[in-house]
């Protein structure tokens, strides 16, 4: 599969600027813009980061610049969401979507383990979410003496809000004194973290960057899974599923209404 | 439960329909319990998650947002967000173990002075069921 | 264009997380965690997260500055290195070595409060060395 990949990013560098894709070295494995005759055997695409946000650092430098992306299928979903608030012009960016695998997809309990614009390797079926149901099979006041164990550890690193892609507010509420107050440790439980919670809805793309980059070990993804269930539930809404879907808390209810 | 808890609800009501329905119950004279503190906000689209959590955060056992019918906002869609993001709000909530049961949306027009004084009445008899929420939300 | 990402140790503290350091065209814009890395893991605390943010903050000192009539003025790095050499010799010859005391940060890096404790202990010849994290 990585020759193949190589393969095609390589033939892709003669029409683009550039495909921003993992580089591994000795100096680990991130994100890089490889170049027409850069050695593209340094092309990985594990551990995976992710890709959006560099896409959309990229064009703020030069919105006119032609990007190929290596992306997986939460890596196209979150250039979607991007793309319908105007963060990214993907019409400038060519995806050279990849399949995960199936370990892949078990670890990230992933949905949809691949992305629409699938260019090298085989769909593998996606996963359901068991922490879900784990989770709603939980009493009340489990789920409270749980999340209140979870988030007694959060260290407010902003690791979570940093690493998401859907996040590229220049001004942040989580950093507003208003709703979160400097100063304060362990952030108010559940007020900072519902908040956060909120702002993902309609946005998060289940990529869990987020709970992988927790110092803490918060299982963040828990909680946003369920949110996005219930985007869909509720809006008939799934994040990075086509651009031409309106985020459903912005809209009117003519536009997308309340279902159920 | 101490039957000492005096529920201390916030209210968001709109200035057009749920705050003129609250003026019209105080005009007519209509009782209902004093426990809940009114904000007027010009519209029940300016509530704001934020603003729900912020008034749990001080101390608020209940949250009750009130607004127009949907339809009828002065801002034409501005409830249609209040409808939206309530609903999640509460699931939110219920996920991290807090009774959804104490954030309420309703829609009371100006009119509905019988309609607010039924839900202040209704909304404080449900937070003293509840307890006080003081302990478990910061 | 070009973006790389360049492995470095944060500066703050001595855990010693691996960070990447952003890099479009020749400017440093953000850190993203490395995966790798034996001891961050793809985690970090809010100051790596930061790390980089002092390289081109406005409040950054580009110039030495000596105090005069209230304020500071701008000097040359020997005017000013010599005006400190001096100071401290002075001090240290009239009162001896242990009447300078030398204050570390949190704030600064690590590399900055190696030199400094460096500099306290064996040129100036005084362990009076603390650290704003003790406090």
């Amino acid at each position: 599969m990585m020759e193949e990949l190589r393969k095609v990013v390589n033939e892709l560098l003669n029409e683009l600027d550039g495909v921003v894709a993992l580089r591994g070295s000795s100096e680990g494995v991130a994100p890089h813009l490889f170049r027409s005759g850069n050695d593209l055997s340094e092309l990985v695409i594990v551990p995976k980061y992710p890709m959006a946000s560099v896409l959309d650092l990229l064009q703020d430098a030069d919105s006119d610049v032609r990007l190929g992306v290596v992306a997986r299928g939460c890596d196209e979903r979150a250039l979607i969401e991007l793309a319908k608030r105007q963060q990214v012009n993907l019409d400038n960016v060519r995806i050279i979507g990849i399949a995960c695998s199936a370990e892949e997809a078990e670890e990230c309990r992933c949905a949809l383990p691949y992305p629409q614009n699938l260019m090298v390797g085989e769909k593998v079926q996606g996963v359901e979410d068991r922490l879900i149901a784990e989770h709603e099979a939980l009493a009340r006041q489990e789920r409270l003496e749980f999340w209140k164990r979870q988030f007694a550890k959060c260290l407010k690193c902003y690791g979570c809000r940093n690493i998401c892609p859907e996040c590229f507010c220049e001004e942040c509420v989580l950093e507003d004194e208003l709703w979160a107050q400097t100063g304060v440790l362990p952030p108010p439980f559940p007020t900072f973290h519902i908040l956060r919670a909120m702002h993902t809805v309609g946005k998060c793309v289940g990529c869990g960057e987020c709970e992988r980059t927790c110092p803490a070990g918060i299982p963040l993804t828990i909680l946003y899974s369920l949110l996005r269930r219930d985007a869909k539930e509720l809006f008939g809404y799934e994040a990075g599923a086509s651009i031409e879907d309106r985020p459903p808390l912005v809209v009117t209810l003519d536009e997308v209404p309340i279902r159920g | 439960m101490t039957t000492d808890f005096e529920p201390r609800i916030i209210g968001f009501l709109c200035n057009w329909c749920s705050y003129a329905g609250a003026d019209t119950a105080g005009i007519s004279r209509f009782k209902y319990q004093p426990n809940v503190r009114i904000v007027r906000v010009m519209c029940s689209g300016r509530v704001s998650p934020e603003l729900v959590l912020r008034a749990f955060r001080e101390g608020a056992d209940g949250v009750l947002v009130l607004g127009c019918h949907i339809g009828d906002c002065h801002y034409v869609s501005g409830n249609h967000r209040t409808a939206k993001r309530m609903p999640i709000l509460r699931r939110i909530l219920e996920y991290v173990g807090i009774e959804p049961e104490r954030l309420r949306l309703d829609w009371v027009s100006s009119a509905e002075a019988p309609k607010f004084q039924q839900v202040v009445n209704e909304f404080t008899k449900t937070i003293r069921e509840l307890g006080p929420a003081r302990q478990v939300i910061q | 264009m070009e973006y790389k990402n360049v492995l470095t140790t944060c500066v703050y503290c001595g855990a010693g997380c691996g960070l990447y350091l952003q890099v479009l065209d020749g400017k440093v814009v953000g850190v993203l965690p490395c995966k790798t890395h034996p001891i961050s893991e793809g985690k970090l605390c809010v100051k790596g997260w930061n790390a980089h943010s002092f390289i081109y903050h406005e409040d950054r000192l580009i110039k030495p500055l000596i105090r005069a009539d209230g304020g500071f003025r701008e000097a040359t790095w020997n005017e000013a290195l010599d005006l400190i050499a001096s100071k401290l010799t002075e001090v240290k010859e009239k009162h001896g070595p242990d009447a300078i005391g030398f204050l570390a940060s949190a704030k600064c890096t690590n590399e900055d409060n190696y030199v400094l404790q460096k500099f306290a202990r064996a040129v100036i010849g005084t362990n009076n060395v603390d650290h704003c994290a003790r406090l």
